[in-house]
């Protein structure tokens, strides 16, 4: 791991836990609704502060908290126009997914390439820590899976142009 | 599966079926090709003379090149006049087939690469115009060349997608192949960029001996004042340059080196394809692998395997 | 340049996989729906669906084959694999697995369906699929997710033109319509599908599927050959092998009207018994007595308490069964096509018998409610099973002649929509050859 790299998910992790302090809380404004106010935004009263945390211009994390939801939303490293495209597929694959992943948000926050709702349900019925786990482990793998898919793609355009120039020779 | 075949299957299976002695049952098959190529194989007269009738989209090109020559050359007893809607027919009597197995299954190979003998035309005319290039260069100092030979034969053009095009030009000490290539969807186009990539970096890498290969997306000095070739500027047309060296361009080597670099663009896209469903499937595991720490989360999720007496295992629930 | 291309074909069951091109009149390629990938069963994943993520990727710690190959090196196994019959025969070398990707009718191990795919356009099919659309099947019952499944590998990874997945039973109706029988060229009816290990009864109202009244019957082609195999042991026959068993059921079987009756004329007339002659390896050749088992054998269908002990319903009851199940308003149009398919409805007189079977049922039922009723008179009932020439490739045929129809097109997903919508929207098709189509 880089010396960048472990503060960056401490910070997040550490603002995670204390963010994802959930509690049951009906709608103020629609009867017998309940809601997640970071999604409704109908009471500003119950938003909290949003926060990000930056690794660098590409690497950021937002944290949105409410009283009864919290919204995460990650920018994914890419560095260039395939990592782009990687993880342009990538996360599609997965939101492709999403009813199979309970806290996953089907459609990523405008300027991040995955978002995450985590509604108070979830941290009821699920263990808070091992959410936080989750998060901060794609997040560390989401890195490696790509820069690994890069690779790979490198390495068959490779062998696939030397095998197909081999037998000129 | 690496290289692509240079023959169609489906033709060579059908026609080793009959030409195996199976009794004669009728056939009407139409099969397609890549690069919107359709035959037709039918039985349009006994069930004993099978027909096998090609349509090129660029068959006019390719006549212009000498097409005709060639296929005479390789079916002439065969050839009849074209099925309506095709470009080229063959007929072949069962009733009338080489007596050795050997010569049958030749006859079956050829015809299976009927339309890698099509698109050969332009190929083999730019190799004769090489041949005799090089004899006129060889009269001459580089200097004192008279135009023609110095610049070379005209460049061949053969349309064979909507969109895409070879370009085949001729010169004393080169054959210069073109592609002209377009992606229609971003990640094609990016993959597509990487691989193209490895191709011109493969001679300077491993490969001494391959023709050299360069990649640009305006038109090629070559290509300049050729009808059709507009500098969009876009870039979205990029343009594959295989450079033939003399040591490619021996009559031994001609039939196999014309035939591979007939499949690049279809081998080409056949990997961009093959690297995606690659990259699939790490996504999938990958997103198994999410789900099961996600999982890992739920408290009562513990599933229990357990055993019967036979060994088999069976889940119970939460 | 998509508008002239044939519309590529392809119906992928559990045994055998079926390409082709529309408008022909039968499959250009039929082949076991197998692959043969590297590495035994390990490789890519096999039927529990989530193997661990190694650390590194394969291709990063490099020489992992024992042969140091240039495959080996650079993380190409996934090239390395053989499908249809060359993966049977792959596999029965050294190093290589074999696996069968679709299960019970659906598709279980999508990494290798996807490579299975790619063999079949890219090597066999010789198409560029971003010039074709492509008719796929899918069996009755096939979750949405599946579909959108589908969907993503074959927009996302081939960007193939246009798609159009139809129900294998419907597909089946329609290629109903190639026998004289049928008049209308309706898409309701009854589709008995047998293949090599199950058949299915299926219900089709206008072209939907009726899924709550879907049967199937564990019996099927392969019980089929057991029988004969069992019964060629019994007697001692000198080659009673299950591929003997398989000729013997394909060349000289056939179904007849009563069991009795036809053991009555097979000792009248000794010269129904047949010979069989099996070329053995080594060019010897056995002849094998083929008797009894000649109707005997398809029989299991109509009273399969002479091979099974646990199921015991008549495929007629069966279909009676189902067609009673069905909104009643339907009834009459199912009872009146009955359309078989698949290889293992092939064998002489079983439409015959089904459809005689099936008639006696309804008959004694409606005299039964005629005599309850007091007096009243019914106007009877229709009982018609269709045989038609197709039946083998019943699914396939029926695509082709759908996927060959000018408005095919318009039925089809394009690419463009896709990337507009998004994978959901395979969830609904229009319903191609039903009411408002040709």
């Amino acid at each position: 791991m880089s010396q960048s790299l472990r503060p960056y998910l401490q910070a997040v992790r550490s603002s995670l836990t204390a963010a994802l302090c959930l509690s049951n809380f009906a709608s103020q404004t629609a009867e017998r609704h309940n809601v997640p106010e970071v999604e409704a935004r109908t009471s500003p009263e119950v938003l909290l502060t949003p926060l990000t945390i930056a690794r660098n211009e590409n690497e950021r994390v937002l944290i949105e908290p409410s009283i009864n939801s919290i919204r995460i939303s990650i920018k994914i490293k890419q560095a260039d126009e395939i990592e782009h495209i990687l993880v342009h597929k990538f996360t599609r694959f997965l939101t492709q997914r999403a009813e199979s992943f309970f806290i996953l948000r089907r459609k990523p926050i405008k300027g991040y390439d995955i978002s995450f709702l985590i509604t108070n349900f979830h941290t009821e019925e699920m263990l808070k820590h091992k959410l936080v786990d989750f998060i901060i482990q794609f997040m560390e793998e989401v890195d490696k899976e790509i820069s690994e898919m890069k690779l790979f793609l490198n390495a068959r355009a490779r062998f696939v142009a030397e095998s197909f120039l081999t037998p000129f020779d | 599966m690496l290289l692509l075949d240079y023959q169609n299957v489906l033709i060579q299976s059908v026609l080793t079926e009959r030409f195996s002695g199976a009794p004669p049952v009728s056939i009407d098959q139409t099969v397609s090709d890549f690069d919107g190529v359709t035959f037709h194989i039918s039985t349009p007269e006994t069930k004993s003379k099978i027909m096998v009738s090609i349509q090129i989209r660029c068959f006019p090109d390719l006549l212009r090149y000498g097409a005709e020559e060639v296929l005479n050359r390789e079916y002439g007893p065969y050839v009849v006049s074209p099925e309506p809607g095709f470009d080229f027919s063959i007929v072949v009597d069962l009733e009338n087939l080489p007596a050795e197995k050997e010569a049958r299954d030749d006859l079956v190979n050829k015809i299976a690469l009927l339309k890698r003998n099509a698109m050969a035309a332009p190929f083999e005319q730019a190799y004769k115009e090489h041949y005799h290039l090089k004899q006129e260069a060889a009269k001459f100092t580089s200097e004192e060349a008279p135009q023609g030979v110095r610049e070379g034969g005209e460049v061949k053009a053969i349309h064979y997608r909507e969109e895409e095009a070879i370009y085949v030009k001729a010169s004393h000490d080169r054959v210069t192949v073109i592609f002209s290539t377009i992606f229609r969807e971003e990640t094609d186009r990016v993959f597509g960029k990487v691989f193209i990539q490895e191709f011109v970096d493969a001679r300077r890498r491993a490969i001494q001996n391959a023709p050299q290969v360069l990649f640009r997306n305006d038109p090629p000095l070559e290509l300049q004042g050729v009808p059709g070739v507009k500098n969009t500027g876009t870039g979205e047309i990029g343009y594959v340059t295989f450079v033939l060296f003399p040591r490619h361009l021996t009559p031994q080597r001609m039939p196999d080196v014309i035939s591979h670099i007939q499949t690049f663009r279809d081998y080409f896209h056949y990997h961009i394809k093959a690297s995606k469903a690659y990259i699939h499937s790490r996504m999938r595991r990958r997103t198994a692998d999410f789900l099961q720490v996600l999982r890992r989360a739920r408290p009562d999720s513990e599933e229990k395997e357990r055993k019967t007496a036979s060994g088999r295992t069976f889940k119970v629930g939460s | 340049m998509a508008n002239q291309t044939p519309a590529v074909v392809m119906d992928n069951g559990t045994g055998f996989s079926k390409l082709g091109f529309a408008g022909n009149d039968s499959p250009s390629f039929v082949f076991p729906t197998a692959i043969a990938t590297k590495g035994g069963a390990a490789g890519g994943g096999s039927g529990s669906g989530r193997p661990a993520v190694a650390n590194k990727p394969s291709f990063l710690t490099g020489g992992a084959g024992p042969t140091g190959h240039l495959s080996g090196k650079r993380g190409t196994e996934d090239l390395d694999f053989f499908i249809g019959d060359e993966a049977i025969s792959a596999a029965s070398g050294p190093g290589y697995g074999l696996h069968y990707p679709i299960r019970h009718g659906q598709i279980e191990n999508w990494d290798h369906m996807e490579r299975f795919w790619s063999n079949s356009i890219f090597k066999y099919l010789r198409v560029e699929p971003e010039d074709h659309y492509f008719l796929l099947t899918e069996p009755p019952l096939n979750p949405p997710e599946n579909r959108e499944n589908t969907a993503e590998i074959f927009f996302e990874s081939f960007n193939c033109a246009g798609l159009y997945i139809a129900v294998q039973a419907v597909l089946a109706l329609a290629a109903s319509w190639t026998s004289s029988k049928v008049t209308d060229r309706s898409l309701t009816g009854t589709v008995i599908d047998s293949g090599d290990g199950v058949t299915h009864v299926i219900p089709v109202a206008e072209g939907y599927v009726i899924g709550s009244s879907i049967k199937s019957i564990p019996i099927a082609g392969r019980d089929i050959t057991y029988f004969v195999q069992s019964l060629l042991r019994d007697r001692g026959e000198p080659d009673s092998s299950l591929k003997t068993a398989q000729e013997i059921k394909e060349a000289h079987c056939y179904v007849c009207p009563d069991i009795v009756n036809e053991f009555g004329k097979y000792d009248r007339d000794r010269s129904r018994f047949m010979k069989h002659v099996v070329a053995q390896p080594g060019g010897r050749e056995v002849t094998v007595d083929v008797g009894y088992e000649r109707f005997l054998a398809p029989e299991i269908f109509f009273n399969p308490e002479i091979y099974s002990s646990d199921f015991l319903t008549p495929l007629p009851v069966v279909v009676d069964g189902v067609i009673q199940s069905s909104p009643i308003d339907v009834r009459r149009g199912l009872y009146k096509n009955i359309v078989l398919s698949g290889g293992s409805t092939l064998y002489k007189d079983f439409g015959r018998r089904l459809q005689r079977d099936i008639k006696q049922l309804v008959d004694a039922r409606i005299r039964q409610s005629e005599v309850r009723s007091g007096g009243a008179k019914s106007g009877g009932l229709e009982v018609q099973v269709i045989t038609h020439k197709r039946q083998r490739h019943g699914p396939w045929f029926g695509g082709s002649l759908l996927g060959q129809t000018p408005e095919f097109r318009s039925y089809c997903h394009t690419k463009a929509e896709y990337q507009e919508y998004g994978p959901g929207i395979v969830r609904r098709f229009a319903l191609l050859g039903g009411p408002g189509g040709s």
